[in-house]
């Protein structure tokens, strides 16, 4: 007997849907629309997908265009980082990946059909066919779910590819304003020196004339001193905020001679109003997508399972057997499907499972669905407190030091104090320009995190 | 301003109070006189009683009277005031009828006085009579006299005056707090001789210290050493008046003391002689000369001279810094110093910053740089010749001939005549003798030439 295997091509077997999950999946950048979309929206940046040398080498050009000896601003250094950030770039390899899967499970696996014929007699026919499907029937019988699940596979890896987008876009804005916020505090900070470098340098003189002696001079001095270590220090953290930033950004090489501000914006006007802060965050928050993502996946779990339930319930084990009884066309096939069904015994415990599973996971999306408003309100709470905390230290302490200074001058004018005493105020007056600037960074920090709270996905900078 | 219709109407009053028809009306208090300026305002002859020739207060007044009998019926109302001390520094103080310090009470030895004392201030007060003999009841101690005055209550004091002099007159309930604040007035008794020790000119102000941060406007009442306000009458230099004196003129000039540190009043030109003080007249015979007369805290004195020098003569307090307005006394000494570097530096964070001091600090008398509100510079004033560098008490002596009997208007600086003044030598200059040495070392005699 000899076999005659016919191969049923795979063709037959997929429908429109199918060819759309393939095009989805073997596209070049598979589903990367959708995170453009997201972070041109949240971000008003363009995230960038490079899959070749070329254009890897393009997009190097455009990089050193763009910060090669330039100072850059917040949006610079956001658009930079989601061009040349490397570890964005594998995230987005992930979902090529996720895209690979999604292609590969609407092609399914290839089924075969093997026909056995035997008995072939005298008649020239073959007496009986007996016809086997190797391939598992309960992929068959699974393959929409299955679908559903890689098409559900992609659209998670999309939603991460999009966190990871919007993470890095957050992390980079937060740490521009940091690396100014630090460079602004050292200005300002070597700004006191300067009044300390005068006392010092007043000091000296009044030693050498005899005024002074030598306990008030090294007094002078050693404030002088110890501010310059202050500074140094500021420094430091400033050229360490900056190295970080340049991580985010993805520089290396001569990219690095990339300028920012000496300081950071001045405070707007007011605080846009967010009213609906809290229905934003539910609607465009990206984990909670995820979580509700994950829900939609455990109920077409439960589904699936309980399909296979019912299926193994059956235990269908059919067989046919056609004889051809009598004629000359009596075919005897034999189909054998066996439904290999691996873990589902018992409907009730899958069911149990299936039920659990899902309270747990919309418990958790629930709670988070909370937190996710209440971090809302926090932020907004945040940005209009450390708004009002800025603009009160712009409109209230620095004019009253302001005034201070002045009058510190008319006094000196009127010899009713001394260099010192207006050197010390003046020194007072950079302090307090050094808490209005930190008050400032915190608002632009601030204003940051409610991007971040609306979005999501933040990498847990909150 | 006082009103002088007033003290008119006062006088035309008296002359019908013989009439037994004005009785009544005299029952009631007699007007309480007010001003609110802070120029001298020479008081007329008085037109009623015995006759005196008025003091001239310094930037002060002389209270109006009226006859009621033959008693002399003052009204003092003592109530918080703005006193101008100098232009662009007002005062937040407590005086009498509208000026701190009050006006001048005169009368005349022999005299029955009564003063009517209404208190408009927001606590009890008194008013004792520096220096005259009273019934102890009448003495103004408050708690010890009578009990003190309370707000919005009127206190009438009597008495005769049985001696005259130079007197002051001060609360003595919350006594350092009101005097600090500025409650204060001289008290004249003239003697009832004409021919007792007449004068031309006399001339009145009492001394007084306030600390007042410049930049505030009310005295900081607890200081007791640190003032920085050093007045005649609540008045500092450049702006207190001068003392016009008519060449020839025999001139007194009356001064007491109610700071809290003695004053060594200095006149330049002439040399003079102590001829009262708060105790009375100094007998011819117990008196010596002086070019500086130091007034004891508490005390007055008077001095007279003959004013025979014309020209410009400075009267001040001998303690220099009595004669400096608001100044910091912990300043580091800068002559010396080279500030051109620090300049810059400075400069940074304070553009209008001047260096100051390097060679002294006449360099303050001659700019004028912004100061704080409601004071005046350290050392200002500015004579013929350039800044006076001066402040607080300080004024001058101006002898002219000619002047009229009651003009005390300012006559303008005096012109030195030719030959009389400094002058600038552009010649070759000789050795001059220099010493380096802290050794005593005697003086040759000179070697006489015997020829």
């Amino acid at each position: 007997m000899k076999p005659i295997l016919l191969t049923l091509g795979t063709a037959l077997l997929l429908s429109a849907c199918d060819q759309a999950l393939i095009r989805q999946g073997s596209a070049p950048r598979p589903g990367f629309a959708l995170v453009q979309d997201s972070t041109r929206h949240a971000t008003g940046q363009d995230s960038v997908w490079h899959l070749s040398a070329a254009e890897l080498d393009a997009n190097a050009a455009r990089v050193s265009a763009l910060v090669n000896g330039k100072t850059i601003g917040p949006d610079r250094a956001v658009q930079v980082a989601l061009m040349n950030n490397r570890a964005l770039q594998a995230a987005y390899a992930e979902l090529g990946l996720s895209g690979a899967e999604l292609w590969g499970t609407a092609l399914g696996s290839i089924p075969t059909l093997n026909l056995s014929v035997t008995n072939l007699g005298e008649e020239g026919f073959a007496r009986t066919l007996e016809a086997t499907l190797t391939t598992s029937l309960l992929e068959l019988a699974t393959l929409k779910p299955r679908k559903r699940m890689a098409e559900m596979d992609f659209r998670q890896a999309q939603l991460e590819a999009t966190g990871a987008t919007l993470a890095l876009a957050y992390e980079t804005r937060r740490a521009w304003i940091e690396v100014v916020g630090a460079f602004e505090a050292a200005a300002l900070i070597g700004a006191a020196q300067g009044t300390a470098d005068a006392g010092s340098e007043l000091a000296a003189e009044l030693g050498r004339t005899g005024a002074m002696n030598r306990a008030d001079q090294a007094r002078e001095h050693v404030f002088t001193a110890e501010l310059a270590g202050e500074r140094a220090q500021r420094k430091l953290e400033a050229q360490l905020a900056k190295e970080r930033l340049i991580r985010l950004m993805g520089l290396w090489g001569s990219d690095i001679n990339v300028n920012v501000p000496d300081r950071l914006p001045d405070l707007p006007h007011g605080v846009t109003a967010r009213p609906d802060i809290e229905r934003l965050a539910l609607t465009h928050r990206i984990d909670l997508a995820a979580g509700r993502l994950e829900l939609e996946r455990i109920a077409s779990d439960y589904r699936l399972t309980q399909a296979t339930r019912m299926l193994s319930d059956i235990e269908i084990m059919a067989g046919a057997e056609m004889e051809r009884e009598d004629g000359a066309n009596g075919l005897s096939p034999v189909v054998d499907i066996e439904f290999r069904i691996p873990v589902y015994d018992t409907g009730n415990l899958n069911r149990r499972r299936g039920e659990m599973t899902y309270m747990r996971a919309a418990n958790t999306l629930a709670q988070e669905a909370v937190n996710a408003r209440s971090e809302a309100r926090s932020a907004y709470a945040a940005v209009t407190g450390s708004y009002r905390v800025a603009r009160h230290w712009q409109t209230e302490v620095l004019p009253l030091r302001r005034e201070i200074d002045a009058e510190a001058l008319r006094s000196y004018n009127g010899m009713l104090t001394s260099t010192f005493e207006l050197l010390s105020d003046a020194r007072d007056g950079l302090e307090a320009e050094l808490s209005a600037a930190e008050a400032k960074r915190d608002y632009w920090l601030a204003e940051a995190d409610v991007s971040a709270v609306i979005w999501g996905s933040v990498g847990g900078s909150q | 301003m006082i009103n002088r219709r007033q003290m008119l109407s006062a006088g035309a009053a008296t002359m019908v109070a013989a009439g037994a028809a004005a009785q009544t009306r005299f029952r009631d208090l007699p007007e309480a006189a007010s001003t609110d300026s802070p120029m001298t305002q020479v008081p007329p002859r008085p037109s009623v009683g015995v006759d005196y020739n008025p003091v001239v207060t310094l930037n002060g007044w002389s209270l109006p009277f009226r006859m009621n009998g033959n008693v002399k019926e003052f009204h003092l109302v003592a109530e918080p005031v703005e006193r101008i001390m100098a232009t662009g520094m007002i005062a937040r103080l407590w005086g009498y009828n509208g000026q701190s310090t009050g006006p001048t009470i005169e009368a005349v030895e022999g005299e029955r006085v009564r003063i009517y004392v209404t208190n408009r201030l927001p606590e009890h007060t008194s008013v004792h009579w520096h220096g005259l003999i009273l019934p102890s009841g009448m003495d103004g101690v408050g708690g010890l006299s009578h009990p003190a005055i309370p707000p919005g209550k009127t206190y009438v004091y009597e008495f005769d005056l049985t001696k005259s002099g130079t007197f002051m007159y001060h609360p003595h309930a919350d006594e350092m707090v009101q005097m600090a604040m500025g409650m204060m007035g001289l008290f004249i008794v003239h003697p009832r001789d004409p021919a007792f020790m007449p004068v031309d000119r006399d001339f009145a102000f009492l001394l007084a210290a306030y600390d007042i941060d410049p930049g505030t406007y009310i005295p900081r009442v607890a200081e007791m050493t640190d003032f920085n306000m050093w007045t005649w009458n609540s008045r500092i230099f450049p702006d207190i008046d001068p003392l016009a004196v008519s060449k020839g003129d025999r001139v007194r000039v009356r001064c007491g003391n109610l700071t809290m540190t003695n004053h060594p009043i200095h006149m330049h030109g002439y040399d003079f002689q102590v001829t009262c003080t708060d105790g009375g007249w100094v007998p011819e015979s117990a008196r010596w000369p002086e070019v500086s007369i130091d007034i004891p805290v508490g005390a007055m004195r008077a001095y007279e001279f003959d004013a025979v020098h014309e020209g410009d003569w400075a009267i001040h307090c001998h303690k220099s810094h009595h004669t400096m307005n608001a100044m910091g006394h912990d300043l580091p000494t800068f002559i010396g110093t080279d500030k051109r570097k620090l300049t810059g530096m400075i400069r940074e964070r304070q553009p209008g910053y001047m260096p100051m001091g390097t060679a002294g600090m006449a360099d303050m008398g001659m700019m004028s740089m912004e100061l704080p509100d409601n004071t005046v510079p350290m050392m200002t004033g500015w004579g013929p010749y350039g800044p006076l560098e001066m402040g607080g008490m300080f004024s001058v002596v101006k002898v002219r001939a000619g002047l009229a009997a009651d003009d005390y208007s300012d006559p303008g600086w005096y012109q030195n005549p030719p030959g009389t003044q400094a002058w600038e030598w552009t010649g070759e200059l000789p050795d001059h003798a220099s010493n380096d040495s802290p050794e005593t070392r005697l003086t040759p005699r000179p070697t006489r030439d015997n020829g």
